[in-house]
Formats: C-alpha cells, sequence, structure tokens
C-alpha cells in the first residue's frame, strides 16, 4: 500500500443529496463525511440504491449537491461558475459502467476527445493518444470502432480516454459490473498499475466485495444514503463493526462471534501461483481440525486461483501450527490478521 | 394521344417543370434544414433537464412548430403569403413558393432533429461533460456527430417531404411538376399527364430516399 502524504485530495463536509421526482422526494445521501487520501485507491461498496453512484457523480458535480461541500484538489467544486466548471472537471476522469464511448469515432478519436474540447494541439493529441493506447494494451486497435471491440476493450479505451488529460483523480462508477470475471481481473490490475505509475487517487464504486479486497487500500460502506462504516479491507470486512456492514458482508448471518477463546484471523492469498487444487480442503483432511472460512473471493480462471480466503482458525495452538506448516508447504501466501485468544 | 403527351413542346415543358421542381425542393430544402436544426438543437438541449436548459424559449419554440405542422399545409400558403409576397414580391411561380416550402418544412425537420438527437445514449453526453465539454461543445461534438446517420435518414425525409409540399403548391401557382399536373391533368383533365407527373414525383422520392439510405448506413460506424 502506498500510504504517502496523508493529504486529503477529496474532502466532503455534510454532503447530501434529495432527489424530487413524480414519486416524492428521495434522500439519496444524508450529511456525508468523507476525505480521500492522495494516491490511494478507494473503494466505496453498498447494495443497490444505496447512494454510491450520487456520490461519485457529486465530486465531479455530475449532480449537484443539495447541501454541503465537495472539495478536490484543494477546489471547492460546488462554488464553482458555468464556466468554471469544466475546467475543473478535467482534472477528474470517470469511466462507466456502460463505457459510454463514442459511437461514431474511433478508438483513437474517443481518446483524443478530452484533448480536442480542452484545445491541445491535434499532433499533440495524437501522440498523447498513442502512448495511452500503448499503456491500456490496445496499440493495434487504434482505428477500431467501439462495435468492433469486445467490453473489456472497451473500457479500456475508456480508462485511456479518461487518463488523456492526465486527471489526478479517477473515478470508477461500476466499472467491471458489465465484465465477465477474466476481463474484471485484467481491467482491475489495470486500474492499479495506473494507480501505481501514475498516481493518479482513484475511487472504486462496486457492489463486490472482491473489487475491493483486490485493489482498495481503504473502504467506506454506503447503506441507505449514509457511510456507516470506513477503513481497510481486512478492518471492514473480518469486523464490521455496523449492523448494515455485517447486512452487507454476511447475507447469509452473523460472522462467528469471538466470544471467550476464539482462533487466529488468517488471510490467504492467491495470485494465479497456485493451481486449482483444494488447499483448504486439504488443510483440513491433513490436520484434522475445522476452520471457519469468513470471507472468500477466489476465483479459477484458466485453471489458475485468484482472490483471497479470509480464514478463522481454531482454538488451539496445536491445530494452528500444524496449518501454518501445511500452508507454508503448499506455497500458499498467507497473512496473520488476528492472533488468536486462548490457552496455548 | 401517346404523341400528345410525348411531343416535343410537352417534353421541353416537363423537363422545365422538373428542374422546377428540384430547384424549389433543393433550395427550401436547404434553407428549411438551416432553420430546422438550429430549432431541433434548442428543442432538445433547452429542456428542463437538457444540457442548458432554456425552459420558456423552449416551449415558445413548441408551441410554433405544433402550430405549423397542424395546419394543412394548402392553408398554410395561403396564411404566408403577405411574408411570400414581401419577400419575393410575388405570390406566383415557383421563387415565390421557396417562403412556404421553407417556413412550412422547418417545424417538421425540427421534430426530426428533435427525434434524432433523444436517441444519442445519455451516458455518452454524460461522459463528455465529465471530461469538461460545454454546451456547445456538446451540440457541435457529440450530439450531431453521434446522431449523424439518424439525421441524414430524418434529412431524407424531410425532403421528400419538401418534395411533396412542393407538388401541394402548384394547385396555388407555384411552379414545377405539381403546376404541370394540376394545369393539364386537373384543369383540361389529361389523366396520362397526371400519370406521367405522379410517376415522375414518386421515381423522385424514391431516388431521395435510396440515397438516404445509403449515406445514412456508410456513415454509421456502429455496425460492420
Ligand atoms: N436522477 C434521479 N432522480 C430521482 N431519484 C434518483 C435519481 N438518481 C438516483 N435516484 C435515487 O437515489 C437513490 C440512490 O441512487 P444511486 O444511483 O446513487 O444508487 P447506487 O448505490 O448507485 O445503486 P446501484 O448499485 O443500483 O447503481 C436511489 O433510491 C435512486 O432511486
Ligand atoms: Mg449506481
Amino acid at each position: 500500500m502506498s500510504e504517502k502524504a496523508e493529504k486529503s485530495i477529496i474532502k466532503i463536509r455534510g454532503l447530501s443529496k434529495t432527489f424530487r421526482g413524480a414519486g416524492g422526494e428521495v434522500q439519496a445521501l444524508t450529511d456525508v463525511d468523507l476525505d480521500i487520501r492522495e494516491g490511494e485507491i478507494f473503494g466505496i461498496i453498498g447494495l443497490s440504491g444505496a447512494g454510491k453512484s450520487t456520490l461519485v457523480r457529486c465530486i465531479n458535480l455530475l449532480e449537484r449537491p443539495s447541501a454541503g461541500s465537495v472539495e478536490v484538489d484543494g477546489r471547492e467544486m460546488t462554488a464553482l461558475t458555468r464556466a468554471e466548471l469544466p475546467e475543473a472537471r478535467r482534472g477528474i476522469g470517470m469511466i462507466f459502467q456502460g463505457f459510454n464511448l463514442l459511437m461514431q469515432r474511433t478508438a483513437e478519436e474517443n481518446i483524443r476527445f478530452p484533448l480536442e474540447i480542452a484545445g491541445v494541439r491535434r499532433s499533440e493529441a495524437r501522440a498523447r493518444a498513442r502512448e495511452l493506447l500503448e499503456l491500456v494494451g490496445l496499440s493495434e486497435r487504434a482505428q477500431a470502432y467501439p462495435a468492433q471491440l469486445s467490453g473489456g476493450q472497451r473500457q479500456r479505451v475508456a480508462i485511456a480516454r479518461a487518463l488523456a488529460a492526465r486527471p489526478r483523480v479517477l473515478l470508477c462508477d461500476e466499472a467491471t459490473s458489465a465484465l465477465d470475471p477474466t476481463t474484471t481481473q485484467s481491467i482491475l490490475e489495470l486500474i492499479r498499475e495506473i494507480n501505481r505509475s501514475m498516481g493518479v487517487t482513484v475511487v472504486v464504486i462496486t457492489h463486490e466485495m472482491r473489487v475491493i479486497e483486490q485493489i482498495c487500500h481503504r473502504v467506506a460502506i454506503i447503506d441507505r444514503s449514509r457511510i456507516c462504516e470506513l477503513g481497510t479491507p481486512d478492518e471492514v470486512f473480518i469486523r464490521p463493526q455496523s449492523e448494515a456492514g455485517r447486512r452487507l458482508l454476511y447475507p447469509g448471518g452473523e460472522p462467528p462471534q469471538s466470544a471467550g477463546a476464539c482462533g487466529a484471523a488468517l488471510r490467504l492469498a492467491f495470485d494465479g501461483e497456485i493451481t486449482d487444487k483444494p488447499i483448504i480442503a486439504g488443510m483440513v483432511l491433513a490436520t484434522g481440525a475445522p476452520v471457519n472460512i469468513l470471507y472468500a473471493s477466489t476465483r479459477v480462471i484458466d485453471g489458475r486461483t485468484y482472490g483471497q480466503t479470509v480464514l478463522r482458525l481454531p482454538a488451539d495452538g496445536a491445530a494452528e501450527r500444524r496449518m501454518l506448516a501445511y500452508l507454508e508447504a503448499e506455497g500458499v501466501t498467507y497473512q496473520l490478521l488476528e492472533e488468536g485468544s486462548f490457552d496455548a | 394521344m401517346l404523341k400528345e403527351i410525348f411531343s416535343a413542346e410537352m417534353l421541353r415543358l416537363m423537363g422545365a417543370g422538373l428542374l422546377e421542381t428540384l430547384y424549389m425542393t433543393a433550395v427550401s430544402s436547404a434553407a428549411a434544414y438551416a432553420i430546422g436544426l438550429v430549432i431541433g438543437v434548442v428543442l432538445v438541449i433547452g429542456r428542463e433537464d437538457g444540457i442548458r436548459p432554456m425552459p420558456r424559449l423552449c416551449r415558445l419554440l413548441g408551441w410554433i412548430v405544433n402550430f405549423v405542422r397542424s395546419a394543412p399545409f394548402l392553408i398554410f400558403v395561403v396564411f404566408v403569403m403577405p411574408v411570400t409576397r414581401f419577400i419575393t414580391g410575388t405570390t406566383l411561380g415557383a421563387t415565390a413558393m421557396l417562403v412556404p416550402l421553407t417556413l412550412g418544412g422547418a417545424p417538421f425537420i425540427a421534430r426530426m432533429v428533435e427525434s434524432s438527437l433523444r436517441e444519442v445514449d445519455a451516458g455518452v453526453i454524460e461522459a463528455a461533460q465529465s471530461m469538461g465539454a460545454g454546451a456547445w461543445q456538446l451540440v457541435t461534438r457529440v450530439l450531431l456527430p453521434e446522431a449523424r446517420p439518424s439525421l441524414i435518414s430524418g434529412a431524407a425525409i424531410s425532403v421528400t417531404t419538401i418534395l411533396s409540399y412542393s407538388a401541394l403548391a402548384g394547385f396555388l401557382g407555384g411552379g414545377g411538376l405539381g403546376a404541370i399536373a394540376t394545369n393539364y391533368g386537373y384543369y383540361r383533365g389529361n389523366s396520362q399527364i397526371m400519370l406521367v407527373m405522379i410517376v415522375a414525383l414518386v421515381l423522385l422520392v424514391q431516388l431521395v430516399q435510396t440515397v438516404g439510405g445509403y449515406l445514412a448506413r456508410r456513415a454509421d460506424r456502429r455496425i460492420k
């Protein structure tokens, strides 16, 4: 995790948004306070209708807040005039679930679009577009129209386009929700790579936990228009503090309560090194002790396992040691999230 | 009989009529398109939830468009005669007919343009806004180019509509094929001339539709 400066690049204070429609009023956001740090990948997760999209759309003022303030890179967005707003928006890239490419323009022309409207010279815009096509791995498809590209390729073009004007923030609204698991994986890797190499702050909206698990440094849970939980994915996913967080993360029921003796919490990370092998079942069989699976986001793609699994080990020192030994022997990367509390 | 229809004199008359029809249709279509395009754009971007809300202007334009569209064209020609006389000095002949054709065609075109622009995906407009496009850039670089295929088919339909208006205008002293059909076919009861004129108009409409359809398909990057 690149926790460089603790400086906030996005500061949201007292943000509320009420929609007035034919069916009455909808309170989409209620008094939201949020700080997003420079250079981090920040996730926002919540159920459908919780207000996730409204929250990101208030950041670049696609939606005008009903109350509160939104400061991006030191600039108060809600105070900008209609003439100033376009300029400020150029510093904030955005990608969407539906890609939203210009269908009558080629991939390269799509990427040039934000530069054209910013008045960048044609030759310069072309060079920048080439550079970005290279970055997203689509150099040979520069002249293809969106209709000729796959979903994943379209999202790559959209990412390149969002980055063309060198924004300091990238907003992603369900950017992988329309993609299959393999493609989702590659898009998430691209986003992480961009965050690392360009230092762009990324805000990711999703309803999928594994998206957060895989790329986010910090996460907020939004429930019925309010932020109800905030922390690192490990903190939030392993011990959700709020009722809403538990409901979102463990829809099947409460996670094991930590009354009295409690085993260690362990995270196993699978990065494709391990082929499709039942590691956990193997461990349980080999050690003769049961485990609780708190959370799993693993996927098998092309016979290789990706993602993470969080386990609660038994409250038994001997069993725990045997399990760790087994994992080490199998070459599984693990991280001890919580020490067990029991008499060893 | 056939000899009579296709006599040298008659052929010359029909040739001149054809040219006049093409002249009226082309000039008034171009003028009506210029006006209709602007109105159509305003009707789309000026809505309450549009990219540059102008609700009052929008309502006024909508009202005018509906008014003209609901008047039968022949009555409209008579209605605008003072304007026609003011601009062209006469109410007879092909050039005079340019005025009602343009004014009558523009509202039709405005509605065609409006419906084409409405087809543009709201998400694409939103994406462009998120990149900092202003209202003018949204119109010239997103709405119009993205709607291009649909605008072209709409334009073909508009031209055929103005073509048929121009034939109607023949009844009221306009020139062209419509005037020949009126004068020879209707008043002198020569049904064969009437038939020839109808065939000529049908062929013209077909031609415009075919060319328009071809251009629209060629302009569309969503297929292939
Ligand atoms: N333009 C709008 N007009 C009226 N109500 C709206 C509008 N946009 C959103 N809402 C309402 O605001 C609430 C929050 O919507 P929002 O789109 O932010 O949810 P979300 O968390 O992004 O959900 P999803 O996961 O389904 O995208 C919902 O109840 C929704 O119906
Ligand atoms: Mg949403």
